[in-house]
Parts: C-alpha cells; sequence; structure tokens
C-alpha cells in the first residue's frame, strides 16, 4: 500500500479550487434555473463544486457535446467539397470540479464502447486532456443506488483525484491515477500537510465512506437483476411498466451513459454543416428505416430496449452495466418513474413495496 | 384535498359494471410524497389508486397513448386537465362516449416544498369542465389575471429581454420532452421532427433550440390550458410558461377573451376568426 | 429607434452585433399567390422601382404562412419578413386572410416579447390592383429594417465562415 494524502481544512479546500480556477481551463457545476450544470468558470464565487447531491445534468456533454459538428460542405454547380470542422480538438489540459463519483464512473463505462471497434478520436482528446476532481458525497438522495452496482465506490479510480470531507472538519485529497498524482505536485498542495500511508486519515476516510454507504435507502442486488432481465425478453410484464412512460427522451438525455446519436445537416443555400447530436432509445422514429419498417413500433418494445441495454446487452458485451445508479432519470422523469424500481421487480426479485 | 378513498370506490364500480376497461389514476412512487400515473387493467389494482395534493401530472395525456386507444376509459382530470380534455374532445381526438370522467373540484397541486404550483396560484378554472361525476366543492371561476412573471419581463427593455431568452435558449437540451407531456401534442409526428424537411433542424444547438421551442409555442397559442405539464417535464427547469402565458393573454386580450377549452365545442384560438380581429398592425 | 452607435450601425436587439460597411438587410418576402404575387408582378410591368433587399416566395394564401416559415426565415438567413395578401374579404379561398390575421399577430408579439424588435415581422394587404402599394411597402420595410441594424441569430453558430 502505498497511499498518498494531504489534509487540509474547508479553507485550505476553498484556497486549493481557487487555485485551479486561476491556473487552468475550469468547469464547475453552475446554478442556472434552479438546476446545476457542468460550465466553464472564471472564479470560485460562480460556481458550487460541492454541489448538493448530483447535477441534473451529467458531465457527459463535455465529452460527448451535445452537438458536435462532423463535417461541413458546399454544394454548387462545381461539385460537392467537403471540409474539417473548426470543432475545438480540446488540446490544452482542463480540469472538472465537484463531478460526482456516479458521473466519474460513467466514464469508465463510456470508455469502453468509444474504444470498441471504432475510436472516437475526439472523445479520446478530450477524455486524455481532462483531469477529474471530484468530492465524495457525504448523504445519499432518496433515488441514488451507485453502492448496488457493479463497482467499488469506495475503491474507484474514475476521478484522478478524490476529495473526503471528514467528520473531524478536516478535508483529505487524494491522488487517484498517476495523472492525478502528477496534477497534484507543486504549487496546488504547498499549504496542505502531506501524509503518506497514514493510518489515521484512512481511518477518517474510511468513516466518512461507511456513513455514506450507510444513507442509502435503496438496495439491490445487480446480479440477480442482470440474470433475471437476461431471462424475461418475451414477458408481457414489459408492457404493464411501461404503459405510464410518456415516451418523452429525458432519460436518456440526462443518462450520464447513454450514448446513442444522430446525424442531420443543417444547411443553408450551398454549405451546411453535419452534425452529431444525442438521440434517444425512447423516440418512435429512432429505429425506423428508409423504407418505413420499423422493428420497435410500439413503447413498450423501445422501452424493454432501453432497459435491457442497460442491464443484459451491455453488460454481456463489455462485462458492465450501463447504468451508475446516479438516479438522474428518475429525478428528471415526468411522472417520476424509478429505473430502479422497475429493474428491481420485473424480474420479481426483490418487491421493494 | 384528498379524494382517494372516492376515486378507489368510483374504480372499483366501474370495473364491476363492466364500464371500463382502462382506469387512468395516480398512485404512490414508493420512494417518496411523489406520484406516478397508473393505468390499471384489472380490479384488484384498485387499491393503489390515490389522490391528493401531490397528483400533478396532467392525464390527459395518456389518451394518445396506445394502451387507452379504443378502449373504454376511466379518468381522474382537475380544473386544467378537463380543460385539455374539452379540447380533445373538441377536436375529435377522442370519444366521448368511452370515457368515463371524474372531474375533481381541484384546489391546487403542491411541488416538493409543498409550496403551490404558480399556475394553480392563478388558476381560473379550478373545477372540471368536463366531468360525469364531480368530486368536492366547486368553487366557480377565478378572474384571469396577467401572470406576475410575464408583468415583469414584459417591462424590461428589447435587449434585456433578448438576453435572457438567449440564455433560455442556450439551456434547451432538446429532448422534447415538453412536447411529450404536453396533451395537447398528439400529432403522430410532429413538424419540427420532420427529417425529410428542409425546414428541419436535428442538432441540439441554441438556433434549432430557438426554433424549436417558438414553432411548438406558437402551435399552442390559443390551444394551451396551462396545466405546465412542459415546465415541470423540462429537465433543465426552463420557463416555458412565459412563451405560453404570453400568447395566451395577446389571445385573451385580443380575441374576444379566449381560453381555451373553456366552453364544448370551443376551438382554438387559430381555428376560428371575427371580422373584429385587429388590424392595424397591417399596413 | 435608429440603431447605430459612433456612426456604426448595430443590431438593436443585440448592440455586440455590429454591421459591415456594406452591410445590405436580407428580406423575405412571402406573398399570396392571388393579390400581392400579382400585384408585385404588376409592380414590375408598371417599371416601378422598389429596393432589391426583397426575396419572394409564392404561396397559395396568406393563410398557409405558418409562424414557423418565419421563425425558420429569421433563424438562417433573414434580417426581416414581409407576410403580404389580399385585402380582407377578397380572399380566393373566402376566409383563408381573417385565420392568417390572428396567426400574424400573435407571431409578432411573441417575437416581440422574446427579444425581437416588432418591425423585424411585417405585414400587408396588397391587392392585385396595387402595384404602386407593394413598391411603397417594400421601401418601407426595406428603411425600417435597416435602421434595426442586422439580426444575426445564431448565424454564426452554424455557418461562420
Amino acid at each position: 500500500m502505498n497511499t498518498e494524502i494531504f489534509v487540509t481544512d474547508k479553507a485550505g479546500l476553498a484556497t486549493f479550487y481557487e487555485a485551479i480556477i486561476a491556473k487552468h481551463e475550469t468547469y464547475a457545476p453552475v446554478e442556472k434555473f434552479g438546476k446545476y450544470e457542468f460550465k466553464k468558470v472564471s472564479a470560485l464565487s460562480g460556481c458550487d463544486p460541492d454541489a448538493p447531491i448530483a447535477t441534473t445534468m451529467s458531465a457527459k456533454p463535455l465529452f460527448f457535446p451535445r452537438s458536435a459538428k462532423i463535417m461541413k460542405y458546399t454544394a454548387d454547380a462545381s461539385g460537392t467539397k467537403v471540409s474539417e470542422t473548426d470543432e475545438d480538438p480540446l488540446s490544452a489540459q482542463r480540469v472538472i470540479l465537484g463531478m460526482k463519483h456516479c458521473d466519474a464512473r460513467s466514464l469508465q463505462v463510456l470508455d469502453k464502447v468509444y474504444n470498441w471497434d471504432f475510436i472516437d478520436t475526439d472523445y479520446q482528446k478530450r477524455r486524455r486532456n481532462t483531469v477529474i476532481i471530484s468530492a465524495r458525497c457525504d448523504k445519499a438522495d432518496t433515488h441514488c443506488f451507485c453502492t448496488s452496482l457493479d463497482y467499488n465506490v469506495e475503491r474507484l479510480d474514475a476521478m484522478d483525484v478524490l476529495i473526503v470531507n471528514g467528520a473531524d472538519g478536516k478535508v483529505y485529497i487524494e491522488p487517484r491515477t498517476e495523472k492525478g498524482k502528477s496534477f497534484l505536485e507543486g504549487d496546488l498542495t504547498h499549504h496542505m500537510t502531506h501524509v503518506r500511508d497514514n493510518e489515521e486519515a484512512a481511518k477518517a476516510m474510511k468513516k466518512q465512506y461507511d456513513a455514506f454507504a450507510g444513507s442509502f435507502r435503496l438496495n439491490m442486488d445487480y446480479k440477480t437483476v442482470n440474470e433475471g432481465l437476461s431471462k424475461i425478453f418475451d414477458s408481457p410484464q414489459f408492457e404493464n411498466v411501461s404503459d405510464n412512460c410518456v415516451g418523452c427522451n429525458t432519460c436518456a438525455f440526462v443518462c450520464p451513459t447513454c450514448h446513442c446519436f444522430k446525424i442531420s445537416d443543417e444547411k443553408v443555400k450551398d454549405t451546411g454543416v453535419r452534425y452529431k447530436s444525442y438521440d434517444s432509445c425512447n423516440n418512435g422514429y429512432f429505429t425506423l428505416m428508409a423504407g418505413g419498417h420499423n422493428p420497435r413500433p410500439v413503447k413498450y418494445r423501445r422501452w424493454r430496449q432501453r432497459a435491457l441495454h442497460k442491464f443484459v446487452y451491455y453488460k454481456e458485451r463489455f462485462g458492465e452495466n450501463l447504468c451508475v445508479g446516479c438516479g438522474k432519470c428518475t429525478r428528471a422523469c415526468p411522472v417520476n418513474i424509478s429505473i430502479f424500481e422497475v429493474v428491481s421487480t420485473l424480474p420479481h426479485i426483490n418487491n421493494i413495496q | 384535498m384528498d379524494y382517494t378513498n372516492q376515486i378507489r370506490e368510483i374504480a372499483a364500480r366501474l370495473f364491476s359494471e363492466n364500464k371500463i376497461d382502462v382506469f387512468v389514476g395516480y398512485r404512490m412512487t414508493g420512494f417518496d410524497e411523489n406520484q406516478v400515473p397508473v393505468l390499471i387493467r384489472d380490479p384488484k389494482e384498485v387499491p393503489r389508486l390515490v389522490f391528493n395534493d401531490k397528483s400533478v401530472f396532467n392525464l390527459t395525456n395518456y389518451l394518445k397513448h396506445e394502451h387507452t386507444r379504443g378502449k373504454r376509459v376511466g379518468l381522474v382530470v382537475k380544473g386544467c386537465d378537463s380543460r385539455s380534455l374539452q379540447l380533445l374532445l373538441t377536436e375529435s381526438q377522442v370519444k366521448r362516449d368511452r370515457l368515463y370522467v371524474v372531474g375533481i373540484a381541484c384546489e391546487g397541486v403542491v411541488d416538493d416544498a409543498g409550496q403551490k404550483y404558480q399556475n394553480c396560484q392563478e388558476c381560473v378554472f379550478p373545477d372540471a369542465v368536463v366531468f360525469d361525476e364531480m368530486l368536492g366543492t366547486p368553487k366557480g371561476n377565478g378572474q384571469y389575471q396577467v401572470n406576475a412573471d410575464i408583468r415583469e419581463l414584459a417591462s424590461k427593455d428589447l435587449v434585456e429581454r433578448r438576453a435572457y431568452f438567449e440564455e433560455v435558449f442556450e439551456n434547451c437540451i432538446r429532448c422534447n420532452a415538453c412536447r411529450h407531456s404536453c396533451p395537447m401534442c398528439y400529432c403522430a409526428k410532429c413538424c419540427i421532427d420532420q427529417e425529410s424537411s428542409t425546414l428541419y433542424n436535428g442538432a441540439n444547438t441554441t438556433s434549432a433550440a430557438f426554433h424549436a421551442l417558438m414553432t411548438w409555442s406558437l402551435h399552442l397559442a390559443g390551444r394551451c390550458v396551462d396545466c405546465r405539464n412542459c415546465e415541470k417535464a423540462c429537465p433543465s427547469h426552463l420557463p416555458l410558461h412565459l412563451l405560453h402565458k404570453w400568447n395566451e393573454q395577446v389571445i385573451y386580450e385580443n380575441f374576444q377573451e379566449h381560453l381555451a377549452g373553456v366552453h364544448e365545442g370551443d376551438r382554438g384560438a387559430f381555428y376560428k376568426y371575427s371580422l373584429q380581429d385587429p388590424d392595424d398592425f397591417i399596413m | 429607434m435608429e440603431a447605430a452607435v459612433n456612426n456604426q450601425l448595430v443590431s438593436i436587439e443585440k448592440p455586440e452585433i455590429v454591421a459591415p460597411p456594406d452591410w445590405q438587410p436580407v428580406i423575405i418576402g412571402i406573398l399570396c399567390n392571388w393579390c400581392s404575387y400579382a400585384g408585385s408582378d404588376l409592380t414590375g410591368t408598371s417599371r416601378i422601382q422598389y429596393p432589391p433587399n426583397i426575396r419572394i416566395i409564392r404561396v397559395p394564401c396568406s393563410s398557409r404562412v405558418d409562424p414557423w416559415f418565419l421563425i425558420k426565415s429569421l433563424q438562417t438567413t433573414a434580417d426581416g419578413v414581409l407576410v403580404s395578401g389580399c385585402h380582407p374579404g377578397d380572399c380566393h379561398y373566402i376566409s383563408g386572410n381573417y385565420y392568417a390575421r390572428r396567426r400574424f399577430l400573435v407571431t409578432k408579439k411573441l417575437l416581440h416579447f422574446t427579444g425581437f424588435h416588432e418591425n423585424r415581422i411585417q405585414f400587408s394587404w396588397v391587392s392585385a390592383a396595387e402595384g404602386p402599394k407593394f413598391a411603397k411597402v417594400v421601401a418601407k420595410v426595406t428603411e425600417d429594417i435597416k435602421k434595426l441594424g442586422p439580426l444575426h441569430l445564431y448565424k454564426k453558430e452554424n455557418f461562420e465562415k
């Protein structure tokens, strides 16, 4: 074991944040219209790195933009010309503050699909040049269930630097990756106490984690869910559980792991831009083919696709659940449908009522 | 406002008399104080039904779904919901004889913090206007008043208003939750989703959001019943009511005090005209 | 209403947007087939001059004009839109322009509310016999839009360079 930990207090943490914002291109949760979203910030006063629970929108748009330009084209009498876009590939390093561990974990899950048969270079660049600084939650929300899923929240290495607010008013800052380690070297941590393999600090962090893990109301066994869901593709239950879904797509747009997109052109006269933008499998026309055939013409089939993709197909292909238990979809759902309730009750595993 | 028992009785009675196939109501989420709409087909599930001041969502939305189409439906409607039902009936989207409507004399629904929603505070028609059976004591119509947010924003100058709305459009993620949760948006394919059209905007840019939201609100002008399903559904918490309430106000002031879905057989403001309509803005 | 600062023409809604020195507004004219389009034809055959900023689109009736068209015009290229139809009572389809009139009022007011000057979209009734009136209307609309400055609505975001 070789853990380095920087110990400081609340004021020291604020100084740390301020130093980062002054030095680096920084993104942090900013409040707008009563919800938090990751935005570029220039001062600590304008943002809230310790925003309560998770942001309404995930940090996904920073890696997989809502709408990315793929190419530009001009088409006139002389022919069609295609050119590169002026999209910024993100060459400089940037820092994200206040990303919760569920959001950070989602990037690890997304990495699998982005490194699969096609390597998305833009995503790779953004991923490589980003330092993720994440503070561990102190308390779980009504809809959180990250501890029930297939990753170890305590030992998670998805964030580069982990910040833990100890019960004693002390703040523990621990680099979790090599990138985080080199990021913390230098001026940023001068005002902190540097300890190595310190048992007291480890104990305080463990205590904080235990308090956090104890605050979850929702618990399930993901293995039973994976196994149970994989057997009930033809179950008529899907029609019953999805009948109150209004098919609005919000869940997919706020989900940190959903990665489906559509391609569309925006054109004026002879010039145009081709965009890659978010889409959702809940859209009726998501699977509509050019010939007019739609393999998922009714809502419950689309809905089943979403549930099974998260807990069965992705698991089979990449060995991980496409769900990080952040509860964003449930909070955003206009009719309060809970993905936890559905996946845990569907295979009649654990009836929470 | 708690009509849980009455609604359970009504639903059980309707099932036993074989008058309906589906009953659309609310049930508890089981996690928190909030409620989930529920479609009940089995009389055994009737005890799950609840109704109180957390029954927020406008259930007429479900009349466009495949689960209720062509079936005999029992439905719970509050004041604003019944106005949208009235409009759906006028626009021939549902058949009256297939519906059994439980109207509520609504006292307003509350948000997570226990505060009455703004539209409930300003509500003009709290009592259901379409019903087979009415629960609660009707209070009569309120007085139409100009929305406070509208008044505040309209007093600002052009530059400020433009900057404000630019921020609104920037924050739109174009998930179209507003459209899907709107009870009055029942087109099988929305005009802003026509990929084959040159007017189509597929990208999630600010420009596309401007196009989508403005077009959407203008297509709902004179038909919006101010149930605010859209605003409650918006994951970005955008003040969508500003667009709708402004249109409603312009229509109320200029077109013979038109309010959507209040009178039987009264169509949306754009489906009729009067020779006295204002003409002074036209050269 | 003059939107000029330091002799430079700026957008009245968003003063950051400065017009280039040779800026000319682009105006979309949506004309009804039966009256206004014939009216504009008469303007041409009568050799009456009007500003060349207008790009004309012919539609069957003014009630064919969905508010969508106006929004889309402003969103992409136009600095202003003119919609013109038959005089009230003269509609080829009997009542089309009465329906259109309601929609125009609401569209105009909504755009004004969301921060676009009212004169960005304008309406006129021009009959097939009113060639000189059409020229006057176009001249007035062009002049109005020139005063308002460029609109530049989100064009930069999509179509820079």
